[in-house]
């Protein structure tokens, strides 16, 4: 799938359609995989896309909204694209998105050759870039699977207390390093809560109280939002199960308002609406 | 030769636990090997890489009060913090204990960190000698290496059914009073080959490059987490503020990294480095110009953790082979 790509960010570049094309190159464990921004055609054959592609690089596209930019975009990354045009954070005609066709991604494990596919792409049916200029990839055949979510469910039949200990225990191993916020492409407010000073809604100790504060919080703003990417899970250093926490969200957000965030632009997210018929656990 | 075998090891370790506190690499969280205070030496997770963090936690906490302030009949009194126990750390590899005496040059320097002082003072380093490396790991051209005892109190090399003993420092060998050690030969292995990085002059080449647009170019894909800095032995970077309590105020200090936005803006919104190529170059150009320049010694050691962790892979080891031949072009 590598050479489509190449050829394609060879001509925008030659043809001065964009200034940068940000995909993949492989890292330099030379089994993994890392975010390449191109300005110039002689590195056009650094960029490749396989399984090892995890990051979502639309995390990076408000750092150069005002530039063309052209954007390597599994289905993961142009639901991202789609989350921050819905919330006005781009300019869509400063954006040539290279969509490409995904059946999956691994675990990032550095210098491991025998990982496996995350959990959460298994249950994933986006298959195409939901918004693309240019596809690389054969569109599968046929229907996909419907959204599941058997993780959460597994996770839910646990007594609260259970569930109360095990995230206690995965709290305690965060280190705060902010890894997961600045992986995701929906945190990106200016002045995070994290270190807000008036008020002070979390300090800056690096202990259990704090930490579950911020996993909170975190996870909860969003709500909504996330696109299932699994850039955060990836990212952390201690590997907590961030996703578990996401994909609950995820679950509530299509039970309660039938939202799946990122599927397109124009869509109206359940935060920035109210309905006065709306009521938790009804319909729509 | 001293040795110890793995029975007299266990005693020894178990005689320490009766009035100190011991710090050993256990097997913790997601599977993940951390340094933590044991109290049975069945615990010991020894048989791995390096720890997933270093005992830098130890000596420079993630958070800690740094004292306390409590008003009482109109009264304010200052509480220091102290330390407890005496302690021991068992089982740091050379490269993490050669970084504890790196940031001992800016913590015992003038005006003296009295608190790190103290638990540098109280603290024995017991170390254990790499037998396997892992590929990222770049000790010998950071000063050290899979041997080194250099900035340990005792080194033991793993060998056939217990421990090869060398005693370092007159710590070490009051430590080892009570050990049951029997002097004999042995055959120690040989240490492991280490992939070299080009760190010879990279000072010079760090001051020559400073100015190059390369930083911007790395600092695209940074994502500007703390992970480089938190899993860094060497790194000492901090933050201050007070907690307000009832009737006490907390002074705590915790880790801070100059990748933050945050960690240079001044009252007023000035921020010295505003950019994230300028945030990223201070990284490096604090581990191999500024501290160099001072303290004459390179600030890492090589254990390879910021390669492992970094979710886009900006890797110090690169960095140097490009300054290095930025700087000569």
């Amino acid at each position: 799938m590598s050479q489509p790509i190449r050829d394609k960010a060879r001509e925008l570049l030659q043809t001065r359609k964009v200034d940068c094309v940000i995909g993949y190159e492989r890292a330099t464990d030379g089994i993994t995989a890392r975010p390449l921004f191109v300005y110039d055609v002689k590195d056009v054959d650094r960029l490749i896309f396989d399984r090892t592609c995890v990051h979502n690089l639309s995390r990076y596209l408000r750092d150069r909204r005002d530039r063309m930019t052209a954007i390597v975009a599994k289905p993961c990354d142009a639901r991202g694209i789609n989350m921050l045009l819905n919330e006005h954070q781009l300019d869509r005609q400063k954006l040539f998105i290279i969509g490409v066709v995904c059946h999956g991604v691994d675990e990032r494990c550095w210098g491991q050759t025998d990982t496996r596919q995350q959990a959460r792409c298994q249950w994933c049916r986006q298959h195409v870039p939901p918004v693309y200029d240019f596809l690389v990839g054969e569109k599968p055949a046929g229907e996909p699977p419907s959204a599941g979510f058997p993780d959460i469910e597994e996770f839910e039949k646990k007594s609260p207390a259970e569930r109360r200990a095990f995230w206690e225990e995965q709290y305690r191993a965060c280190i705060r390093c902010n890894a997961c916020r600045h992986s995701c492409p929906g945190c990106y407010c200016q002045e995070c809560f994290a270190e807000n000073l008036d008020p002070t809604w979390i300090g800056i100790r690096i202990a259990p109280a704090e930490s579950q504060i911020w996993n909170l919080v975190r996870a909860f703003h969003l709500s909504g939002r996330c696109v299932d990417c699994g850039a955060c899970e990836q990212a952390c250093p201690v590997n907590i199960p961030l996703m578990l926490l996401n994909r609950k969200l995820q679950k509530d957000g299509i039970e309660f308002f039938g939202f799946e965030p990122g599927l397109s632009a124009e869509a109206v997210p359940p935060f920035a609406t109210f309905r006065k018929d709306e009521r938790p656990g009804g319909e729509g | 030769m001293l040795f110890f075998s793995e029975k007299s090891l266990t005693a020894w370790l178990n005689h320490l636990m009766l009035d100190r506190t011991v710090l050993a690499p256990v097997r913790g969280t997601n599977d993940l090997v951390y340094f933590q205070s044991i109290t049975n030496s069945e615990a010991i997770f020894i048989k791995s890489q390096n720890a997933a963090l270093s005992p830098k936690d130890w000596f420079f906490p993630r958070s800690e009060t740094i004292m306390s302030f409590i008003t009482k009949d109109g009264k304010t009194q200052i509480i220091p913090a102290t330390m407890e126990k005496d302690a021991v750390i068992f089982g740091i590899r050379p490269c993490d204990a050669r970084a504890i005496s790196l940031i001992d040059r800016p913590f015992l320097a003038e005006p003296v960190d009295a608190l790190y002082q103290e638990r540098r003072n109280r603290t024995a380093l017991v170390g254990i000698a790499c037998v396997t490396v892992c590929q990222e790991c770049f000790c010998t051209s950071m000063g050290s290496g899979p041997f080194d005892p250099g900035a340990l109190d005792i080194m033991l090399t793993p060998v056939d059914s217990g421990f090869a003993v060398q005693v370092v420092t007159d710590k070490g060998k009051k430590l080892l009073e009570k050990a049951i050690i029997q002097d004999r030969e042995l055959t120690l292995p040989k240490p492991p080959e280490v992939k070299p990085v080009p760190s010879a002059g990279v000072t010079e080449a760090m001051r020559r490059v400073f100015n190059n647009v390369y930083w911007d170019r790395v600092a695209d894909r940074c994502i500007h987490c703390n992970i480089c800095a938190f899993v860094c032995p060497c790194c000492y970077c901090f933050d201050v503020r007070d907690y307000k309590g009832k009737d006490r105020i907390e002074r705590v200090r915790s880790w801070e990294s100059c990748e933050s936005a945050l960690f240079t803006r001044a009252a007023g919104g000035h921020n010295p480095r505003p950019s994230k190529g300028a945030r990223m170059r201070q990284r490096f150009a604090h581990k191999l110009l500024y501290f160099p320049e001072i303290f004459g010694e390179l600030k890492c050691t090589g254990c390879g953790r910021c390669v492992r962790n970094c979710p886009v892979n900006i890797d110090i080891r690169e960095i140097i082979h490009d300054v290095q031949k930025l700087a000569r072009e």
